[in-house]
Protein backbone atom coordinates (compact mmCIF):
# COMPACT_ATOMS: atom_id res chain seq x y z
CA UNK A 1 0.00 0.00 0.00
CA UNK A 2 2.77 2.69 0.65
CA UNK A 3 4.51 1.73 -2.20
CA UNK A 4 1.88 2.10 -4.20
CA UNK A 5 1.34 5.87 -2.30
CA UNK A 6 5.36 6.46 -3.35
CA UNK A 7 4.56 5.75 -7.01
CA UNK A 8 1.68 7.92 -7.09
CA UNK A 9 3.68 10.96 -5.78
CA UNK A 10 6.50 10.03 -8.14
CA UNK A 11 4.27 10.79 -11.14
CA UNK A 12 2.69 13.50 -9.63
CA UNK A 13 6.62 14.79 -9.51
CA UNK A 14 7.09 13.83 -12.61
CA UNK A 15 4.00 15.73 -13.96
CA UNK A 16 4.92 18.79 -12.73
CA UNK A 17 8.43 18.11 -13.86
CA UNK A 18 7.01 17.87 -16.96
CA UNK A 19 4.97 21.19 -17.20
CA UNK A 20 8.24 22.96 -16.00
CA UNK A 21 9.64 21.09 -19.14
CA UNK A 22 6.61 22.40 -21.23
CA UNK A 23 6.97 26.04 -19.80
CA UNK A 24 10.81 26.35 -20.49
CA UNK A 25 10.12 25.14 -24.31
CA UNK A 26 7.69 28.32 -24.66
CA UNK A 27 10.13 30.38 -22.61
CA UNK A 28 13.09 29.50 -24.63
CA UNK A 29 12.15 31.41 -27.87
CA UNK A 30 11.57 34.50 -25.55
CA UNK A 31 15.13 34.05 -23.97
CA UNK A 32 16.38 33.57 -27.25
CA UNK A 33 15.02 36.81 -28.65
CA UNK A 34 16.56 38.66 -25.53
CA UNK A 35 19.61 37.18 -26.26
CA UNK A 36 19.51 38.24 -29.87
CA UNK A 37 18.63 41.97 -28.72
CA UNK A 38 21.57 42.08 -26.54
CA UNK A 39 23.72 41.11 -29.23
CA UNK A 40 22.50 43.95 -31.43
CA UNK A 41 22.58 46.12 -28.41
CA UNK A 42 26.33 45.75 -27.86
CA UNK A 43 27.89 47.50 -31.26
CA UNK A 44 25.10 50.08 -30.12
CA UNK A 45 26.89 50.40 -26.72
CA UNK A 46 30.17 50.11 -28.52
CA UNK A 47 29.10 53.21 -30.69
CA UNK A 48 28.07 55.23 -27.85
CA UNK A 49 30.90 54.26 -25.70
CA UNK A 50 33.45 55.54 -29.09
CA UNK A 51 31.23 58.56 -29.51
CA UNK A 52 31.35 59.91 -25.71
CA UNK A 53 35.37 58.85 -25.44
CA UNK A 54 35.92 61.22 -29.22
CA UNK A 55 33.46 63.85 -27.48
CA UNK A 56 35.03 63.87 -24.20
CA UNK A 57 38.99 63.89 -25.92
CA UNK A 58 37.87 66.93 -27.73
CA UNK A 59 36.88 68.84 -24.17
CA UNK A 60 40.11 69.60 -22.87
CA UNK A 61 40.54 71.40 -26.17
CA UNK A 62 37.91 73.43 -26.31
CA UNK A 63 38.47 74.57 -22.58
CA UNK A 64 42.01 74.97 -23.48
CA UNK A 65 41.22 77.32 -26.66
CA UNK A 66 38.42 79.07 -24.01
CA UNK A 67 41.65 80.04 -21.70
CA UNK A 68 43.54 81.06 -24.48
CA UNK A 69 40.69 83.57 -25.47
CA UNK A 70 40.90 85.37 -22.13
CA UNK A 71 44.35 85.16 -22.08
CA UNK A 72 44.71 86.87 -25.63
CA UNK A 73 41.55 89.80 -24.37
CA UNK A 74 43.63 90.36 -21.26
CA UNK A 75 46.53 91.20 -23.24
CA UNK A 76 44.97 93.15 -25.75
CA UNK A 77 43.18 95.17 -22.52
CA UNK A 78 46.20 95.72 -21.21
CA UNK A 79 47.60 96.90 -24.64
CA UNK A 80 44.44 99.43 -24.81
CA UNK A 81 45.28 100.46 -21.23
CA UNK A 82 48.47 101.19 -21.99
CA UNK A 83 48.20 103.29 -25.37
CA UNK A 84 45.18 105.15 -23.24
CA UNK A 85 48.07 106.10 -20.80
CA UNK A 86 50.42 107.15 -23.60
CA UNK A 87 47.45 109.45 -24.97
CA UNK A 88 46.18 110.60 -21.57
CA UNK A 89 50.05 111.86 -21.14
CA UNK A 90 50.10 113.38 -24.67
CA UNK A 91 47.14 115.21 -24.18
CA UNK A 92 48.31 116.57 -20.46
CA UNK A 93 51.27 117.93 -22.61
CA UNK A 94 49.25 119.32 -25.37
CA UNK A 95 47.38 121.28 -22.37
CA UNK A 96 50.09 122.29 -20.81
CA UNK A 97 51.50 123.76 -24.35
CA UNK A 98 48.45 125.53 -24.68
CA UNK A 99 47.79 126.78 -21.53
CA UNK A 100 51.30 128.30 -21.13
CA UNK A 101 50.60 129.75 -25.13
CA UNK A 102 47.51 131.45 -23.83
CA UNK A 103 49.44 132.82 -20.84
CA UNK A 104 52.11 134.51 -23.17
CA UNK A 105 49.77 135.59 -25.61
CA UNK A 106 47.84 137.31 -22.24
CA UNK A 107 51.22 138.74 -21.51
CA UNK A 108 52.16 139.76 -24.47
CA UNK A 109 48.75 141.57 -25.01
CA UNK A 110 49.45 143.70 -21.72
CA UNK A 111 53.17 144.37 -22.54
CA UNK A 112 51.54 146.00 -26.02
CA UNK A 113 48.80 147.82 -24.35
CA UNK A 114 51.46 149.26 -22.48
CA UNK A 115 53.36 150.54 -25.09
CA UNK A 116 49.94 151.22 -27.40
CA UNK A 117 49.17 153.83 -24.04
CA UNK A 118 52.85 155.46 -24.08
CA UNK A 119 52.41 156.21 -27.48
CA UNK A 120 48.91 157.54 -27.96
CA UNK A 121 49.64 160.55 -29.50
CA UNK A 122 51.47 158.30 -32.89
CA UNK A 123 49.37 157.70 -35.66
CA UNK A 124 51.43 155.46 -37.13
CA UNK A 125 51.97 153.27 -34.23
CA UNK A 126 47.49 153.41 -33.44
CA UNK A 127 47.34 151.62 -37.34
CA UNK A 128 49.78 149.41 -36.66
CA UNK A 129 47.68 148.44 -33.12
CA UNK A 130 44.90 148.38 -35.34
CA UNK A 131 46.11 146.19 -37.46
CA UNK A 132 47.91 143.59 -35.03
CA UNK A 133 44.27 143.06 -33.29
CA UNK A 134 42.75 142.56 -36.72
CA UNK A 135 45.44 139.51 -37.16
CA UNK A 136 45.73 138.22 -33.67
CA UNK A 137 43.10 135.41 -33.88
CA UNK A 138 45.68 133.01 -31.32
CA UNK A 139 43.47 133.00 -27.93
CA UNK A 140 40.18 132.83 -29.67
CA UNK A 141 42.04 129.79 -31.69
CA UNK A 142 43.52 128.24 -28.62
CA UNK A 143 40.43 128.46 -26.00
CA UNK A 144 38.16 126.07 -28.01
CA UNK A 145 41.38 123.58 -28.37
CA UNK A 146 41.33 123.45 -24.46
CA UNK A 147 37.78 122.14 -24.26
CA UNK A 148 38.76 119.88 -27.46
CA UNK A 149 41.28 118.12 -24.86
CA UNK A 150 39.00 117.93 -22.25
CA UNK A 151 36.12 116.56 -24.07
CA UNK A 152 39.04 114.06 -25.64
CA UNK A 153 40.28 113.22 -22.03
CA UNK A 154 36.81 111.96 -20.95
CA UNK A 155 35.97 110.06 -24.41
CA UNK A 156 39.53 108.18 -23.81
CA UNK A 157 38.58 108.03 -20.10
CA UNK A 158 35.29 106.41 -20.92
CA UNK A 159 37.24 103.85 -22.89
CA UNK A 160 38.91 102.82 -19.86
CA UNK A 161 35.58 102.09 -18.42
CA UNK A 162 33.81 100.35 -20.85
CA UNK A 163 37.32 97.87 -20.36
CA UNK A 164 35.76 96.39 -17.40
CA UNK A 165 34.12 94.16 -19.76
CA UNK A 166 37.08 92.37 -20.20
CA UNK A 167 37.13 91.16 -16.45
CA UNK A 168 33.37 90.63 -16.65
CA UNK A 169 33.80 88.56 -19.79
CA UNK A 170 36.87 86.37 -18.28
CA UNK A 171 34.35 85.52 -15.23
CA UNK A 172 32.25 84.44 -18.07
CA UNK A 173 34.41 82.41 -19.85
CA UNK A 174 35.28 80.87 -16.61
CA UNK A 175 31.87 79.62 -15.73
CA UNK A 176 31.47 78.43 -19.13
CA UNK A 177 35.06 76.09 -18.73
CA UNK A 178 33.93 74.85 -15.24
CA UNK A 179 30.39 73.68 -16.48
CA UNK A 180 32.73 71.91 -19.88
CA UNK A 181 34.90 70.35 -17.04
CA UNK A 182 31.79 68.91 -15.36
CA UNK A 183 30.05 67.65 -18.46
CA UNK A 184 33.23 66.00 -19.04
CA UNK A 185 33.86 64.57 -15.62
CA UNK A 186 30.13 62.84 -16.11
CA UNK A 187 31.06 61.74 -19.42
CA UNK A 188 34.51 60.46 -18.07
CA UNK A 189 32.84 58.50 -15.62
CA UNK A 190 30.17 56.73 -17.86
CA UNK A 191 33.18 55.88 -20.19
CA UNK A 192 34.87 54.07 -17.38
CA UNK A 193 31.69 52.28 -16.38
CA UNK A 194 31.80 50.77 -19.95
CA UNK A 195 35.23 49.72 -20.15
CA UNK A 196 37.78 49.99 -17.91
CA UNK A 197 40.66 50.22 -20.30
CA UNK A 198 39.42 53.85 -21.76
CA UNK A 199 41.09 54.89 -18.06
CA UNK A 200 44.60 55.96 -19.76
CA UNK A 201 43.35 57.56 -22.64
CA UNK A 202 41.46 59.68 -20.62
CA UNK A 203 43.61 60.38 -18.61
CA UNK A 204 45.89 62.21 -21.20
CA UNK A 205 42.50 64.31 -22.13
CA UNK A 206 42.58 66.64 -18.93
CA UNK A 207 42.06 70.14 -18.80
CA UNK A 208 45.68 71.97 -18.81
CA UNK A 209 43.59 75.24 -17.56
CA UNK A 210 44.61 76.99 -13.83
CA UNK A 211 42.53 75.53 -11.00
CA UNK A 212 42.60 78.66 -9.38
CA UNK A 213 40.29 80.48 -11.63
CA UNK A 214 37.38 82.01 -9.62
CA UNK A 215 34.35 83.78 -11.02
CA UNK A 216 30.98 84.95 -10.60
CA UNK A 217 28.50 82.54 -12.80
CA UNK A 218 26.48 85.28 -12.73
CA UNK A 219 28.72 88.11 -13.80
CA UNK A 220 26.91 90.19 -16.67
CA UNK A 221 27.95 94.03 -18.63
CA UNK A 222 25.02 95.96 -18.32
CA UNK A 223 25.10 99.55 -17.74
CA UNK A 224 21.13 99.09 -16.16
CA UNK A 225 21.42 100.37 -12.65
CA UNK A 226 19.36 98.02 -11.09
CA UNK A 227 21.64 95.77 -9.15
CA UNK A 228 23.79 98.70 -7.65
CA UNK A 229 20.22 100.22 -6.94
CA UNK A 230 19.72 97.15 -4.87
CA UNK A 231 22.68 97.30 -3.30
CA UNK A 232 22.63 101.32 -2.74
CA UNK A 233 19.01 100.06 -0.67
CA UNK A 234 20.80 97.07 0.91
CA UNK A 235 23.79 99.22 2.17
CA UNK A 236 21.34 102.47 3.49
CA UNK A 237 18.92 99.58 5.47
CA UNK A 238 22.08 98.19 6.90
CA UNK A 239 23.45 101.41 7.66
CA UNK A 240 20.44 102.94 9.92
CA UNK A 241 20.16 99.36 11.47
CA UNK A 242 23.41 99.82 12.79
CA UNK A 243 22.82 103.67 14.04
CA UNK A 244 19.64 102.26 15.50
CA UNK A 245 21.31 99.44 17.39
CA UNK A 246 24.24 101.79 18.09
CA UNK A 247 22.09 104.37 20.58
CA UNK A 248 19.70 101.06 21.75
CA UNK A 249 23.20 99.97 22.71
CA UNK A 250 23.99 103.26 24.47
CA UNK A 251 20.32 103.85 26.66
CA UNK A 252 20.41 99.70 27.34
CA UNK B 1 42.42 113.15 4.82
CA UNK B 2 46.13 111.76 2.93
CA UNK B 3 44.05 108.57 1.63
CA UNK B 4 46.77 105.73 1.22
CA UNK B 5 44.37 102.97 -1.21
CA UNK B 6 44.91 99.23 -0.96
CA UNK B 7 43.04 97.94 -4.52
CA UNK B 8 42.78 94.35 -4.35
CA UNK B 9 41.85 92.18 -7.75
CA UNK B 10 42.78 89.52 -9.21
CA UNK B 11 42.14 91.20 -12.87
CA UNK B 12 45.50 93.55 -13.95
CA UNK B 13 42.76 95.12 -15.77
CA UNK B 14 40.50 95.81 -13.32
CA UNK B 15 43.10 97.49 -11.03
CA UNK B 16 44.20 99.67 -13.60
CA UNK B 17 40.42 101.47 -14.32
CA UNK B 18 40.02 101.38 -10.78
CA UNK B 19 43.40 103.31 -10.11
CA UNK B 20 43.35 105.68 -12.91
CA UNK B 21 39.50 106.41 -11.69
CA UNK B 22 41.00 107.49 -8.68
CA UNK B 23 43.57 109.52 -10.33
CA UNK B 24 41.05 111.34 -12.40
CA UNK B 25 39.24 112.07 -8.87
CA UNK B 26 42.37 113.83 -7.66
CA UNK B 27 44.21 111.11 -5.43
CA UNK B 28 47.57 109.68 -5.86
CA UNK B 29 48.67 107.35 -3.34
CA UNK B 30 47.90 103.31 -4.43
CA UNK B 31 49.01 99.92 -3.05
CA UNK B 32 47.74 97.26 -5.04
CA UNK B 33 47.53 93.21 -4.68
CA UNK B 34 45.96 90.31 -6.30
CA UNK B 35 44.48 88.34 -3.86
CA UNK B 36 42.98 88.29 -0.27
CA UNK B 37 46.66 87.05 0.92
CA UNK B 38 48.32 89.32 -0.96
CA UNK B 39 46.69 92.23 0.95
CA UNK B 40 46.34 91.26 4.42
CA UNK B 41 50.64 90.92 4.01
CA UNK B 42 50.66 94.28 2.52
CA UNK B 43 48.42 95.75 5.24
CA UNK B 44 50.48 93.85 7.55
CA UNK B 45 53.61 95.66 6.40
CA UNK B 46 51.74 99.19 5.59
CA UNK B 47 50.45 101.00 8.46
CA UNK B 48 49.78 103.79 5.96
CA UNK B 49 46.60 102.26 4.18
CA UNK B 50 43.75 103.85 5.04
CA UNK B 51 40.73 103.01 2.09
CA UNK B 52 40.59 99.65 0.87
CA UNK B 53 38.43 98.74 -2.43
CA UNK B 54 38.17 94.93 -3.20
CA UNK B 55 37.13 92.17 -5.56
CA UNK B 56 34.81 89.27 -4.39
CA UNK B 57 35.91 86.86 -6.53
CA UNK B 58 39.62 86.09 -5.99
CA UNK B 59 41.66 83.03 -5.92
CA UNK B 60 43.51 82.23 -2.48
CA UNK B 61 41.74 84.10 -0.07
CA UNK B 62 38.38 85.82 -1.80
CA UNK B 63 37.22 89.17 -0.91
CA UNK B 64 34.78 88.07 1.50
CA UNK B 65 37.26 86.34 3.52
CA UNK B 66 39.93 89.30 3.42
CA UNK B 67 37.10 91.68 4.98
CA UNK B 68 36.47 88.74 7.68
CA UNK B 69 40.00 88.70 8.41
CA UNK B 70 39.95 92.79 8.18
CA UNK B 71 37.24 93.02 10.41
CA UNK B 72 38.83 90.66 12.93
CA UNK B 73 42.32 91.68 13.43
CA UNK B 74 41.85 94.93 15.98
CA UNK B 75 45.28 96.35 14.32
CA UNK B 76 43.01 97.14 10.90
CA UNK B 77 39.74 96.99 11.84
CA UNK B 78 38.57 100.26 11.48
CA UNK B 79 40.23 100.63 8.00
CA UNK B 80 37.04 101.18 5.48
CA UNK B 81 36.40 98.69 2.75
CA UNK B 82 34.75 99.06 -0.25
CA UNK B 83 33.72 95.98 -2.18
CA UNK B 84 33.67 96.39 -6.25
CA UNK B 85 32.70 92.91 -7.83
CA UNK B 86 30.10 91.65 -10.46
CA UNK B 87 28.26 89.62 -7.89
CA UNK B 88 25.09 91.96 -7.49
CA UNK B 89 22.50 89.39 -6.22
CA UNK B 90 21.05 90.35 -2.74
CA UNK B 91 22.13 87.40 -0.96
CA UNK B 92 25.52 87.54 -2.09
CA UNK B 93 25.61 92.16 -1.14
CA UNK B 94 23.72 90.91 2.55
CA UNK B 95 26.47 88.01 3.03
CA UNK B 96 29.12 91.00 2.56
CA UNK B 97 27.20 94.06 4.49
CA UNK B 98 26.86 90.98 7.64
CA UNK B 99 31.05 90.87 6.81
CA UNK B 100 30.95 94.46 7.57
CA UNK B 101 31.59 95.89 4.14
CA UNK B 102 31.36 99.90 4.22
CA UNK B 103 29.97 100.20 0.94
CA UNK B 104 29.07 98.18 -2.30
CA UNK B 105 29.52 98.91 -5.45
CA UNK B 106 28.21 96.44 -8.65
CA UNK B 107 30.41 96.10 -11.56
CA UNK B 108 30.55 97.62 -14.15
CA UNK B 109 31.13 100.83 -12.02
CA UNK B 110 30.94 104.56 -13.46
CA UNK B 111 33.22 107.17 -11.91
CA UNK B 112 30.11 108.91 -10.34
CA UNK B 113 29.46 105.71 -8.14
CA UNK B 114 32.79 105.61 -7.44
CA UNK B 115 33.15 108.76 -6.40
CA UNK B 116 29.86 108.86 -4.47
CA UNK B 117 30.48 105.66 -2.36
CA UNK B 118 34.36 106.88 -1.36
CA UNK B 119 32.70 110.18 -0.04
CA UNK B 120 29.82 108.50 1.68
CA UNK B 121 32.04 106.10 3.27
CA UNK B 122 34.13 108.87 4.72
CA UNK B 123 31.51 111.05 5.94
CA UNK B 124 30.41 108.39 7.97
CA UNK B 125 34.02 107.77 9.01
CA UNK B 126 34.42 111.24 10.08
Amino acid sequence: MKKATNLSELFEKLDDLKSVFRYGEKLIPVIQGLVDFMRDTVPLLENINSSISESTSKIPKATNQIHNITSATELATTEILDIIDVISNDISTAEEAISSLIRIEKEKEEILLEIKNLTEDNLEVAALFERYARINKVNPVLSPLTELFEKIRNNVYNITLSLQVQDITAQQLAAVNHLIESVQEKLSSLVIDFEVTNVSVLDSTAIQVPLNTTFDPNARYSKSLDQQDTADALVKDHQCRTSQDEIDKLFS
Amino acid sequence: MDLKFLIVDDSMTMRRIVINSLRNLGYGNFVEAGDGKEALDKLAVDSAINFIITDWNMPVVSGLELIKAIRSDPKVAHIPVLMVTTRGIKEDIIEALKAKVNNYIVKPFTPHILKEKIEQILAIAS
